[in-house]
């Protein structure tokens, strides 16, 4: 996702500060990032406390935070965020592991291919919001349908992802497999798999990505629990600084979901190169 | 080779300025001389029908009242707005400075003025109305009691949803002793048709629901305690009022106009047939009024009564913990505009001014 | 990310044979479809026969209601996108341009990029109102985020020798910028420019879900769905795909033609 970062010439100062150096800077790399982020908070304080912007659009800070406070102190925070944790890790499981079986299959066999892609296509071509009215009215506005969506959400990048990687596989890999006589499950597991690994697990996040994406959008439309419902809520009952904090839930865990996904990507690289 | 390549940008972003412009031009286009004036409806009609129903102002709208008001001033124009998303879209609106006047329910309105809405509450439109509980058909509820873990819709932050909180408290029941579904009225009606939800709190659209035979409504707060009441009133922007004064009472005085009409019981079918008009049946609005007096539910004047109402209302909103912070009524209503309007249009006495206890006064 | 839908790999099987494996399913989809509609095994208001739906959207089309809709939906949708990619590309030039501006204001953008695009729905609706102007700011929210983070990364990979020449040749800054930079960076700016096109659709459709009725083919959909016609939800479905097929189409054609000038 980020630029690579080139390394730095190291700057010719004491050992000591050598070793520290790189420490340092990350301090105030760090520093500097959160410089935008303290400077919108002191302006946003400044305009609530002088009144230069209405409350009913932007609460005060401090109003915020108590209402962090206050909801994770009645646990109320915490059984929401648990709740759309649940609805996630179900329907991107299944999600997942259907979109992995698919792709796999996809990806091994062209007939197979040819037999699915175009539906695939044509059902992956409709955004997920669009299948929400639509699921409503078949299966009603349950967990059922939060899981169908979060899984439909979660299978399409799964497939795709699976099915190249498969096909990525290099064709002198095969020759050499040939040589030594593989059999095709010993090819399956021996070579196509693992070399598919990577672009799996680039699937593997972006269906997260996705499903948590579903998620907001299904827990908006019908629910009566769950992260997006802590957003209507907040919006129907006009307090700003719900909607301030589920937003930022939201962003934290999508964030946190993304960049353990990324660790575990950048590891599973660099274990490859190893090897 | 890409040095030599001479990006295309400047027209392109220049083509794509332009429509980013024209896209976002018409809304600045109108601001002109003649003072638009803007009324929202916390609700609107069946299908998004550009009409509200059951109200004296939704009669001085659909009889165009105003516009012949103002047919010899032609600076001011009437924009009215319908709200699918009801009091809690029109709180928005307010917020966005894109209202002048509102009609709104009591929560609604304590909630903005909780959260800072400059407004002042001018009259009454459409008071002491009642909310009910249908269950699809086929169910076998049959009392508030039994909503006990059960899916359960209401339109949060509605003047039904305060309603609906001191309904449950008086059988012992929180929101949290139910799975609350929040839904606009229309949603609430696909849900209850495909049993979708086990009950729900609701007004018009649960009783034509019942009456074309998709669900039954097994509660009304008619008839239980008072203290259920849903209480609705035409709200303007400080910032209007104080711009425009004669307007407002110019205004108030057509709606008191219609509240007068709407009042007089033998236009009582010409007036169900206008909030008709809204796509909700006229038998919808016959059950709702039934055995009440449409001088009792059109009154316009702000009698203690009602002010002593919005602020138990606001009260109990924040001990239910609907407002976070304690609301304060005294300011907020204005009697001038209305008692002007009764006094011009010869009315005075015709509607019964009731007390804090909800006594008649002088009595 | 998800774009590559529509290409495939070469593949040995003459693609006559290939077309017809693909009709296979999607045939017995819909012969499946019609049969138990006809046959009443499901309730037809579920699964409403195909040619109900035909006749659904026969009717829209002559009574105007649905390009009304469609028309109402892509001015939003492409006014948002405009507005979401030129800022999008400025915002990701400084970014990509600048070191200062990147480390003061890039990690606050990735953090808060994280957001799922939706949860801006209600707090875009309470600042912007319930007017166009509110959809048309979300669409562009949503047309921003891969429009700038491409067209950062874009520039950021600029060729370090080419840099360095631009340095002997004393090119000013705003030369660097022209000749070095956009030029590098166009097919990832073209790609998070494609990418924008379609978070923008997503966000058109979830704005005229979530925010005030009004025309539009989200609108019709949640219309379908409060009146339990399933016939005009599946229509607005379909043509809710169909559109973004075509967008989706239109930026490719636009991408390889814009790309192939530049090679």
């Amino acid at each position: 996702m980020t630029a690579i970062d080139l390394p730095r010439p190291a700057p010719a100062r004491a050992l000591p500060f050598r070793l520290l150096a790189p420490a340092a800077a990350g301090l105030r790399d760090f520093a500097i990032a959160l410089a935008l982020p303290a400077l919108i908070l002191l302006l946003w304080s400044l305009g609530s406390a002088y009144q230069m912007v209405p409350q009913q659009i932007l609460p005060p800070p401090a109003y915020v935070f108590e209402n962090f406070r206050d909801m994770l102190a009645s646990g109320e925070l915490l059984q929401h965020a648990g709740i759309s944790a649940v609805r996630v890790a179900g329907g991107f499981a299944l999600g997942a592991s259907l979109g992995l079986l698919l792709g796999i299959a996809m990806g091994l066999s062209e007939a197979i291919d040819d037999y699915v892609r175009p539906l695939f296509t044509a059902i992956a071509q409709v955004p997920t919001l669009g299948w929400i009215p639509l699921l409503m009215l078949f299966l009603g506005i349950g967990e059922a349908l939060k899981i169908v969506i979060i899984a439909k959400a979660a299978l399409v990048p799964m497939v795709l992802n699976t099915s190249a990687g498969i096909r990525g596989v290099p064709a002198s890999y095969m020759e050499v497999a040939e040589v030594f006589g593989f059999s095709r499950w010993q090819k399956l597991r021996r070579l196509i798999l693992p070399a598919a690994v990577p672009p799996i697990f680039t699937g593997i996040r972006y269906s997260l990505t996705k499903a948590w994406t579903a998620l907001v959008a299904v827990e908006l439309l019908a629910s009566a629990e769950g992260l997006g419902y802590l957003l209507v809520w907040g919006r129907q009952m006009f307090w700003l600084d719900t909607m301030i904090v589920a937003m930022v839930i939201i962003g934290v865990v999508g964030f946190a979901m993304d960049k353990i996904l990324a660790l575990g990507e950048a590891r599973l690289q660099s274990w490859r190169i190893d090897a | 080779m890409a040095v030599r390549f001479r990006f295309p940008s400047w027209r392109v972003l220049a083509a794509l300025a332009a429509l980013a412009c024209a896209g976002a031009a018409p809304g600045q286009a109108a601001a002109a001389d003649p003072l638009v004036v803007r009324i929202g409806f916390a609700s609107v009609g069946v299908d998004n029908r550009q009409f509200a129903g059951g109200s004296s102002v939704a009669i001085a709208h659909a009889e165009g009242y105003l516009e012949k008001a103002f047919k010899d001033d032609p600076d001011v124009r009437f924009e009215w707005y319908f709200f699918k998303g009801a009091g809690p879209a029109v709180n928005e609106a307010i917020a966005n400075g894109q209202l002048d006047f509102a009609i709104q329910g009591d929560l609604p309105s304590v909630i903005g003025r909780a959260n800072g809405l400059k407004t002042k509450i001018l009259m009454a439109a459409g008071a002491h109305a009642p909310t009910y509980l249908a269950v699809p058909e086929g169910s076998t509820l049959s009392s508030v009691k039994e909503l006990k873990g059960r899916k359960v819709s209401i339109f949060r932050g509605t003047n039904n949803h305060l309603a609906v909180v001191k309904v449950l408290a008086a059988n012992d029941l929180t929101e949290r002793d139910l799975q609350v579904l929040n839904m606009d009225a229309a949603t609430t009606n696909s849900a209850l048709a495909s049993k979708d939800v086990d009950g729900a709190f609701g007004n018009w659209p649960l009783i034509s629901l019942a009456q074309a035979g998709r669900a039954k409504i097994v509660y009304s707060t008619k008839g239980d305690n008072p203290a259920f009441e849903r209480h609705s009133t035409v709200l303007v922007t400080e910032a209007f009022e104080t711009a425009h004064p004669q307007v407002v009472q110019k205004i108030i005085t057509e709606f008191v106009r219609a509240a007068r009409w709407a009042s007089d019981e033998k236009n009582f079918d010409a007036a169900v047939a206008i909030w008709a008009r809204s796509g909700t049946p006229e038998s919808v609005f016959r059950y709702d009024f039934a055995g009440t007096e449409p001088r009792y539910r059109n009154s316009p004047v702000i009698d203690p009564f009602l002010v002593e109402q919005y602020r138990v209302q606001a009260r109990q909103a924040k001990a239910f913990a609907l407002v976070r912070r304690d609301v304060d009524v005294s300011g907020w209503f204005d009697t001038r505009y209305t008692d002007a309007a009764v006094k011009t249009l010869g009315l005075e006495g015709y509607w019964t001014r009731f007390g804090p206890d909800g006594k008649p006064l002088g009595s | 990310m998800s774009l590559p839908l529509t290409d495939r790999p070469a593949s040995g099987v003459r693609p006559s044979r290939r077309l017809l494996r693909g009709l296979v399913l999607p045939v017995l989809l819909l012969a499946a479809w019609e049969l138990s509609s006809h046959l009443r095994l499901v309730d037809p208001r579920f699964l409403p026969p195909l040619e109900a739906i035909a006749r659904t959207a026969w009717h829209e089309v002559w009574t105007g209601d649905l390009f009304l809709h469609l028309g109402a939906s892509l001015a939003r949708n492409l006014t948002g996108f405009a507005i979401g990619s030129v800022i999008g590309v400025a915002f990701g030039l400084l970014l990509g341009l600048s070191p200062v501006a990147n480390r003061i204001a890039g990690p606050s953008f990735h953090a808060a990029k994280q957001i799922a695009v939706l949860a801006w729905i209600p707090i875009i609706s309470v600042w912007f109102g319930f007017a166009e102007t509110a959809k048309v700011v979300f669409v562009a929210v949503a047309a921003f985020v891969p429009v700038a983070l491409n067209t950062m990364e874009g520039v950021s990979s600029a060729p370090a020798q080419l840099v360095e020449v631009a340095h002997l040749l004393r090119f000013s800054r705003w030369q660097q910028v022209r000749r070095i930079y956009l030029p590098a960076a166009l097919p990832s700016i073209l790609t998070g420019i494609h990418l924008g096109l379609i978070y923008a659709w997503l966000a058109t459709v979830a704005a005229e879900y979530f925010m005030t009725v009004g025309p539009g083919i989200g609108g019709l959909i949640i219309a379908g769905r409060e009146r339990f016609q399933m016939d005009l939800v599946m229509l607005g479905v379909v043509i809710l795909g169909g559109v973004g097929f075509l967008l989706n189409h239109i930026a490719t054609l636009i991408e390889t033609r814009l790309l192939r000038w530049r090679a």
